[in-house]
């Protein structure tokens, strides 16, 4: 039972990035840009968020800066794809050896510290003493609580707001949108810039709380898995979280597996996650292809005013 | 009287643009590393004069570059080879695992088969393994049109362990302590060397590579018919092409391009199967095929380029600069391409804006 316990307990706290991440790709890709960045942003986030909490004591400056670093990185995305029009895929991998260069470039010397500040657990009184499930659930770290709100309040935002018509417009109908006055270039760099503060979010999160150390190329491709959620996750941010803390899971039980000593190679535990991640991949698609539910209809296509 | 700018698109851009922006990104690129290697407290002059005499300034470092060229031209050509297709293979870095992988197998568990036929065994396997490993990307892409980035992208993940587990467990070497390495290979498993150097054949065959690939998706009918499936299905389903099938064989002939790529670097370089067998080259590939503007032969020349700033990033090393300088360089480079091709196909466009009648015209229609 502990053991089952236990993953629920690692998987929610490793689903946790991937849903802050999948939720900032999903905001950019609503309106209208993909950026496959975000595996770059969010080794840029863990490095940066690392090294000043380290600097400054402090993990909520490393938290802030690495927000910072990664809205920065997606500014460029903004710029080359929104302002510029550059293909998409083209940039957005170009942007991720960037951020990995970047991060291994800025974090020589870092490799194997400690970050000498973090963020606690805090068990909420009275529900984290629920049997079984209250350790479970209710002693984690405040990032762990705020995501569910985090991804209901993107869900307002985009369905419940004046704002969020305009950003799901800008991702649909660019042309139409910018006609009926709509500031389509302004919502698609918002939107891209606020996803990568998203990335550098789940990347900090990695180094700076989960595991506490910084290692070049350290994700291992969280930021692919987070881009793959939003596709299972058919662009809602509900069913992403849901996804994200699914695959924390999947990931959280081969850490499992490997401490209770199952007479499998710990290498192909680890493989877990991502042929879970394909094989789900191949079923989604099988059956929302023909109907294309959520994904934006404009998604990856640059804006034109000529082009209306 | 008003005037408006516009951004406007070109219709054509002059040819030598073409040719001056490759070579203004690649200037932009080393201006831009050189600004962050000042930010890091290095001085930029000396880095490059590092990198320059570590790469083509000396005879040693000329002969690493084209080793080091070998595994990037491969690589670069597997992406440009599947974009002819019009897909995106970035799984380069599994492929090429992969390979050298399958290339092992064969050499630790068929080392009797006579020398000769040894080495060629070896580098077909692991041909076969990269196409294997694209064509897992390949199918789906073709049958139900899904993503093949993400999939030839969590391929890499998945080689990386596999050959993890292979190492460490079943192939590891007792000697190597701990070592991340396989048992070392027979001598008949060496490729040879070009006469009076130190570097390995690889370099040659990675230029015949090219050559042929050129050759066959650009001097030949079925060359041609690839290229109109991937830059205009919808002729190609006029004209009953059958696309899927292009996609998956061409896939795997890019994989298969990338998995030479790591049996080579097996033979000629490692000799064992080890955990960094693959020092990004799947990824560094893509960004050469981006320079070339996916044209084969211009991966040739890219692919040279990015093996000078690596093999030169190495000696920077010993001034204090960190390696990952080079990566940095190269994507920056890219950066600059892209913005620089984007220049050219807008142009500003300033104009004088009228009324919508003006009042001498309406009175005289």
């Amino acid at each position: 039972m502990s053991f089952w316990l236990n993953s629920l307990s690692v998987g929610i706290v490793l689903g946790t990035p991937l849903a802050y991440a999948a939720l900032g790709e999903l905001i950019a890709e609503r309106a209208g840009v993909m950026n496959l960045g975000v595996e770059g942003m969010m080794l840029m986030g863990a490095v940066v968020g690392f090294i000043v909490t380290l600097g400054t004591h402090n993990a909520v400056a490393g938290f802030a800066a690495a927000i910072a670093a990664g809205a920065a990185l997606a500014s460029v995305h903004a710029v080359m794809t929104v302002g510029l029009r550059v293909n998409q895929i083209v940039m957005g991998l170009t942007l991720t050896i960037l951020g990995a260069g970047l991060s291994a470039y800025i974090g020589t010397g870092y490799a194997g510290r400690r970050p000498g500040a973090g963020v606690s657990a805090i068990a909420i009184p009275v529900l984290s003493q629920i049997p079984l499930l209250g350790s479970v659930l209710f002693n984690h770290d405040v990032f762990v609580y705020a995501v569910p709100f985090v991804a209901l309040g993107i869900w307002l935002l985009l369905y419940r707001s004046r704002f969020g018509l305009w950003l799901r417009a800008a991702g649909e109908q660019p042309g139409a949108a910018d006609a009926s006055g709509v500031p389509v270039f302004l919502i698609r760099y918002l939107a891209v810039i606020a996803g990568g503060g998203f990335a550098g979010l789940a990347g900090a999160y990695f180094s700076v709380v989960y595991t506490q150390t910084w290692a070049e190329g350290m994700t291992s491709g969280r930021g692919w898995i987070a881009i793959a959620l939003v596709i299972f996750g058919t662009w809602d941010p509900i069913v992403v979280l849901l996804g994200a803390l699914l695959f924390g899971f999947v990931d959280g039980l081969n850490f499992q597996l490997q401490s209770v000593g199952v007479p499998v190679s710990t290498h192909l535990l680890a493989m877990m996650p991502y042929v879970f991640t394909l094989i789900v991949l191949v079923f989604t698609w099988t059956r929302l292809r023909h109907r294309r539910v959520g994904m934006p209809e404009a998604l990856g296509v640059p804006y034109e005013r000529e082009a209306r | 009287m008003a005037f408006s700018i516009r951004l406007e698109r070109r219709l054509n851009a002059p040819m030598a643009m073409r040719i001056a922006v490759p070579v203004a990104a690649v200037a932009g690129g080393l201006l831009a590393g050189g600004v962050v290697m000042a930010l890091g407290g290095h001085d930029p002059i000396d880095a490059y004069g590092s990198i320059w005499e570590g790469s083509l300034g000396s005879s040693d470092g000329f002969q690493s570059t084209l080793i080091k060229a070998c595994p990037l031209v491969l690589t670069g050509l597997a992406v440009a080879t599947a974009l002819r297709v019009g897909l995106w293979n970035i799984g380069g870095e599994g492929q090429l695992i992969v390979g050298a992988t399958a290339a092992t197998g064969v050499g630790l568990y068929a080392a009797s088969l006579p020398g000769p036929l040894l080495l060629p065994a070896m580098i077909l396997s692991g041909c076969a393994a990269g196409a294997v490993w694209a064509a897992i990307a390949a199918v789906p892409r073709a049958l139900i049109g899904l993503n093949e980035i993400i999939v030839t992208l969590f391929m890499n993940y998945i080689a990386i362990l596999l050959m993890d587990h292979l190492i460490f467990g079943p192939w590891g070497d007792p000697k190597a302590f701990g070592f991340a390495y396989s048992r070392p290979l027979p001598d008949a498993a060496v490729l040879p060397l070009l006469p009076g150097t130190y570097v390995h054949v690889g370099i040659v065959i990675a230029l015949l590579v090219a050559v042929t690939a050129w050759w066959l998706m650009e001097r030949t009918p079925w060359g041609f018919s690839v290229r109109v499936s991937g830059g205009n299905p919808r002729t190609a389903e006029y004209l009953g092409l059958r696309i899927s099938r292009r996609m998956i064989i061409v896939l795997a002939l890019s994989g298969a391009i990338a998995g030479l790529a790591g049996a080579i670097e097996l033979t000629g370089v490692t000799n064992r199967l080890q955990d960094g067998i693959s020092v990004n080259y799947g990824y560094t590939g893509v960004l050469i095929a981006f320079l070339a503007r996916g044209r084969l032969l211009g991966v040739v020349l890219a692919a040279f380029l990015f093996a000078t700033l690596v093999v030169g990033s190495y000696a920077l090393q010993t001034t204090g600069v960190a390696q990952p300088i080079a990566t940095i360089i190269q994507a920056l480079i890219i950066v600059f391409l892209l913005a620089g091709d984007a220049a050219l196909a807008f142009r500003l466009r300033i104009t004088r804006t009228r009324p919508l009648l003006e009042p001498a015209q309406a009175g005289a229609g």
